[in-house]
């Protein structure tokens, strides 16, 4: 700045320098008014810089108009030589085709600057200063240092610490995969042998345990099976696809008899719920009824009356109070009936030593009879295993007998009609061991009842 | 007395159990998780004793479980791998529903899944308990493996099972384990001796599928994932024991045999292998395959006699199963196309015969029709066009038969168009009393080696004796008489189940010493009856009269049984 102030100056003291606006109105008038001016108050309030000012000002626009002082440019830059405008030929001969063809052009022109962009465009001629503090680096100087000196050891040879210690790191093993674990039923999974030789462990089997490092042994119970039922029921031999006439007839006469069960429930259950005809009104029943307490039945009410009476009578009675005669007898009649029990019961004792033999015969008979109890008890808990057991809300119920009848029956293999689902038996199988409780598909249930709305359109038809 | 007083329900029977609503709460699962985990852990819902006890006076039906049980539980690892499942989803839910397909790409590559190993070893600590449970996890893989691929279950589910039923069927085939076959109206029985267990198993037709809604899927495909688990490691286990390869590899030389050049007609590269396999028609490669078949010998030691005889028949018994395990051997068989072809290669080729079948029915046919050397072709159409007189045509009853009879039945029950012989189930054991059916005591017969025409000779036999006896019945009255009867019946009985008696001249002189101890005894017995007590011999009369009862029974149906067709003709429905 300053040094750009003192150029200024100089090229002002130069004898051709030209004002813009020449007004030195100030030096020549009258006298000047004294004020002190040993203060930088009255500096700044008593001299007057306009002058000065006005010359800066005039440099300034100079400059940003003309890109530097008028002074100093040459004369050629400044003026030139008019000399008309060069005629050619062609233009000559046509100046009236050339319009048009110019009108054409400006049609053609893209876009023209608008006014606004032209406005705000900078036209000052002077460039603006450049933003040091953008271009400074803070610390320059040592970083600058730092490198000067990384680059002598790199020269020497020596490498830095930190790089050291990157390439002391020890690699990591990329190369094992994630051990991925494939999906159960991947058809082409691979087995080994389960039951073959184990290796021990030969840590402390305490230390394992408490790390949760060993499994939960099973608990033995859990390897019984709920049921003494095979697992593959074979079907009888009626079953057959050929059957034997007797064992088909046998199988038929099975499926015969759960048919009639289950009819029977059904009956039941039918009978249960039909309407008993002397329970329907008739028009004289209906009549009755409505004549209900308009006829007045004198005779039955008569009765009752004398019934109330005989309650009432017997409800006001009080329990008379013993006299103590009467409690003295009492007493001494109890006292008496006590004495004869026990009498009787010492001579029953005594008596007891000579029934010996038949007290000893009835203990053996309830022996007997405890062990015949025990026995059936036994029979029944073992006839139970084979059983179904209630397991959840729903019975077990036995599935369908697979049964062909005696015209269904295939007369070759190859025209044989497999009877039932085997997805099915063994589901059934496995309900009925007790593997799994029996229970019905979840049904669907709606939270909200739907609503009809008629659409618009629906309805301006109809 | 004073002290504290006991609150009801804080001890006993109540305290034992546990709700499973309570249960899923302990362990912080939904209730499918619940059951699956259940299922897979082997823990089963349990019936008190004491319902109401149990469930603090009231008597709402609920399932109880141990609470032992689902303490148990909670250490196991697959309980947090389902919680992790339950995040998963719901992460999953959220970035499907943000349309954010990177993430949803990101969470489905690290999917939680888990591995069931553990808990196969822990619930069968070693592998015969896995054996003795093995029948319903071939049941339910053999079910699983016929599904269509329709989305009822996942297609790796049923290409799993379907890998791990022809892994099984190719081991029984190379250790000959079949023992028992039975075409039912549901599926196929099947039953086999596997290091000594008895295994049962049961195979559908193919294309019998209905789906029933009753049926809880998602219960069965945790029953498979766990059977699957199970199954492939007995399998890997039982390949171990006969020096085989597994995964299961054909025989080099089967291999270049079923080369074909069409293979990619029958499916893709990836699954051609499998179907080879479970044509059924090759040998699998064993881990040495330069040893023969030996059989290992017993070591003989000197013992005492009652031993040696027990060896014996230790040695007769075992020769006798070698020989059956061998009835299809040296015999070609040709599977028409309208025969079960998986079933029935399955069978001849467990006991020892070669099968083939047309080229354009499956993969892994190993000879034409026109093999001159083929000796029974199987057949279920009223008639062939073209016939080949080295061979029997016959229909495919014949082939299970022979396997139920354990030795060669005639075949000409059993040509095209013959009305067949009633298949009869396997799986029956008939009691001593019981009534047997007249084929089942002509194949008895044959196996012992009679001609065929004997046994009904004999029945008839049988029958006029019968008549006798009857007339005999309404003469006596007392009960020694009666006795003597009944021990007369139950000779004929032995007699009729044998049928081993001839009536021939020279063994007249045999039967005398035999008949004098036969009166002894029946003095004997005739006098200990006399000395009974009259309760006794009230008890002793009521058990004689139930077996004469039964005895009367049997013999009414043998009477009715030729009368049996034309009794099923008049009436069809109804029982007789």
């Amino acid at each position: 700045m300053a040094a750009a102030r003192r150029l200024k100056r100089v090229a002002a003291s130069q004898p051709g320098f030209l004002t813009l606006k020449s007004n030195s109105t100030d030096l020549l008038s009258g006298r000047r008014k004294r004020v002190n001016k040993n203060k930088k108050k009255s500096w700044n309030k008593h001299s007057d810089i306009n002058d000065v000012e006005e010359f800066l000002n005039d440099i300034r626009h100079q400059e940003r108009t003309t890109g530097g002082l008028l002074a100093e440019k040459s004369d050629d830059s400044l003026f030139f030589l008019d000399v008309g405008q060069p005629l050619n030929d062609a233009q000559r001969d046509k100046p009236v085709e050339e319009e048009p063809v110019e009108r054409k052009k400006r049609k053609g022109r893209v876009s023209r600057p608008l006014r606004i962009d032209l406005i705000l465009q900078q036209d000052s001629l002077i460039p603006p200063p450049k933003d040091v503090l953008a271009y400074q680096q803070p610390n320059a100087k040592k970083l600058r240092r730092s490198a000067q000196r990384l680059e002598q050891l790199a020269a020497k040879g020596v490498v830095p610490r930190k790089q050291r210690q990157l390439l002391n790191r020890r690699p990591v093993e990329r190369t094992t995969l994630k051990a991925v674990t494939e999906a159960n039923n991947n058809p082409n999974r691979d087995y080994y042998d389960i039951w073959g030789q184990e290796l021990k462990d030969l840590a402390d089997p305490w230390y394992l345990q408490q790390t949760c490092k060993k499994r939960v042994q099973r608990p033995e119970r859990l390897n019984e099976k709920p049921s003494t039922l095979p697992a593959v029921e074979v079907i009888a031999p009626g079953g057959s696809y050929n059957p034997e006439f007797f064992s088909h007839q046998a199988l038929l006469k099975a499926a015969h008899e759960v048919e009639v069960v289950k009819q029977k429930e059904e009956d039941k259950i039918k009978r249960q719920l039909a309407v008993n005809k002397e329970d329907t009104a008739t028009m004289e029943t209906i009549f009755h009824e409505e004549l209900e307490g308009l006829v007045e039945e004198e005779k039955e009410e008569e009765e009752e009356l004398k019934d109330e009476e005989d309650v009432a009578v017997g409800a006001i009675v009080l329990a008379q109070k013993k006299t103590e005669k009467q409690r003295k007898k009492e007493r001494a009649l109890k006292i008496k009936e006590q004495r004869r029990m026990a009498n009787r019961r010492m001579n029953n004792r005594q008596q007891q030593l000579f029934q010996l033999r038949s007290i000893k015969a009835s203990i053996k008979q309830q022996d007997q009879k405890t062990k015949v109890n025990q026995i059936r008890r036994k029979a029944k808990q073992e006839a139970e295993k084979s059983q179904p057991r209630r397991l959840g809300k729903l019975k077990f119920q036995p599935q369908d007998m697979e049964v062909q009848l005696s015209g269904e029956l295939a007369e070759s293999l190859r025209q044989l009609k497999p009877e039932g689902s085997i997805l099915k038996d063994r589901f059934k199988s496995l309900q009925k061991r007790n593997l799994i409780e029996p229970r019905e598909r979840a049904k669907f249930k709606r939270r909200h009842k739907l609503k009809y709305v008629e659409k618009r359109a629906f309805k301006e038809i109809t | 007395m004073g002290g504290l007083q006991k609150k009801k329900f804080e001890s006993g029977a109540a305290t034992n159990y546990i709700t499973r609503n309570r249960a899923r709460k302990k362990l912080q699962l939904s209730l499918p998780d619940f059951r699956r985990l259940c299922i897979l852990k082997g823990i089963y819902p349990h019936e008190p004793k004491h319902k109401k006890k149990v469930n603090k006076g009231s008597t709402a039906p609920r399932t109880f479980y141990l609470l032992k049980d689902i303490r148990f539980l909670l250490h196991e690892p697959i309980v947090g791998k389902f919680r992790e499942y339950k995040i998963f989803v719901r992460k999953l839910k959220k970035a499907y529903g943000k349309t954010e397909w990177s993430a949803v790409e990101r969470l489905k590559e690290n999917k939680p899944t888990y591995k069931l190993d553990h808990i196969v070893k822990e619930r069968y600590p070693s592998f015969i308990d896995a054996l003795r449970d093995i029948d319903d996890a071939l049941c339910m893989c053999f079910l699983f493996s016929t599904f269509a691929r329709t989305g009822k279950c996942h297609v790796q589910t049923i290409q799993l099972c379907r890998r791990l039923t022809v892994e099984w069927m190719n081991y029984v085939i190379t250790s000959r384990a079949l023992r028992k076959v039975f075409i039912s109206i549901k599926g196929i029985y099947y039953q086999a001796e596997v290091m000594g267990q008895p295994i049962t198993w049961l195979v559908p037709y193919q294309f019998a599928h209905d789906h029933p809604t009753d049926v809880d899927y998602r219960v069965m495909a945790t029953f498979t994932e766990l059977y699957t688990t199970l199954l492939g490691f007995v399998n890997f286990r039982l390949y171990l024991s006969l020096n085989l390869l597994y995964p299961p590899k054909l025989d080099i030389k089967s291999e270049s045999e079923l080369k074909e050049e069409d293979e990619d007609d029958y499916a893709m590269g990836s699954e051609s292998y499998l179907e080879k396999l479970s044509a059924l028609s090759a040998s699998l490669a064993r881990v040495v395959t330069s040893t023969e078949e030996e059989e290992a010998q017993i070591d003989l030691f000197p013992t005492e006699d009652e031993n040696m005889e027990m060896m014996e028949e230790k040695e007769k018994e075992k020769k006798l199963l070698e020989a059956q395990m061998k009835i299809f051997e040296g015999l070609k068989f040709f599977l028409n196309r309208e025969v079960p072809r998986e079933s029935l290669a399955f069978i001849i080729r467990c006991f020892g015969g070669e099968v083939s079948w047309d080229k354009s029915v499956s993969i892994g046919s190993t000879y034409e029709m026109m093999d001159e050397t083929i000796t029974h072709h199987i057949v279920d159409r009223p008639n062939v066009d073209k016939r080949y007189i080295n061979r029997y045509y016959i229909q495919p009853q014949w082939v299970y038969d022979c396997v139920n009879a354990k030795m060669l039945v005639p075949v000409e029950d059993y040509f095209i168009g013959v009305t067949l012989p009633p298949h009869l189930s396997p799986f029956v054991e008939e009691r001593e009393g019981d009534y047997v059916p007249p084929e089942k005591l002509k194949i008895l017969a044959l196996q012992r080696g009679e001609s065929q025409q004997q046994p009904e000779e004999e029945e008839e036999e049988e029958e006029e004796e019968e008549e006798e006896d009857e007339e005999e019945e309404d003469n006596d009255e007392e009960d020694q008489v009666e006795e003597n009867k009944l021990k007369k019946m139950e000779e004929q009985r032995s007699q009729g189940k044998s049928l081993q008696v001839k009536v021939t001249p020279g063994k007249v002189k045999m039967e005398n010493p035999v008949r004098l101890e036969q009166e002894e005894k029946a003095e004997e017995k005739r006098l200990a009856i006399m000395m009974m007590k009259k309760k006794e011999k009230y008890l002793y009369d009521k058990i004689m009269f139930g077996k004469k009862r039964k005895v009367r029974e049997v013999s009414f149906l043998k009477s009715r049984n030729k009368y049996s067709l034309l009794w099923e003709r008049i009436h069809p429905f109804d029982p007789l």
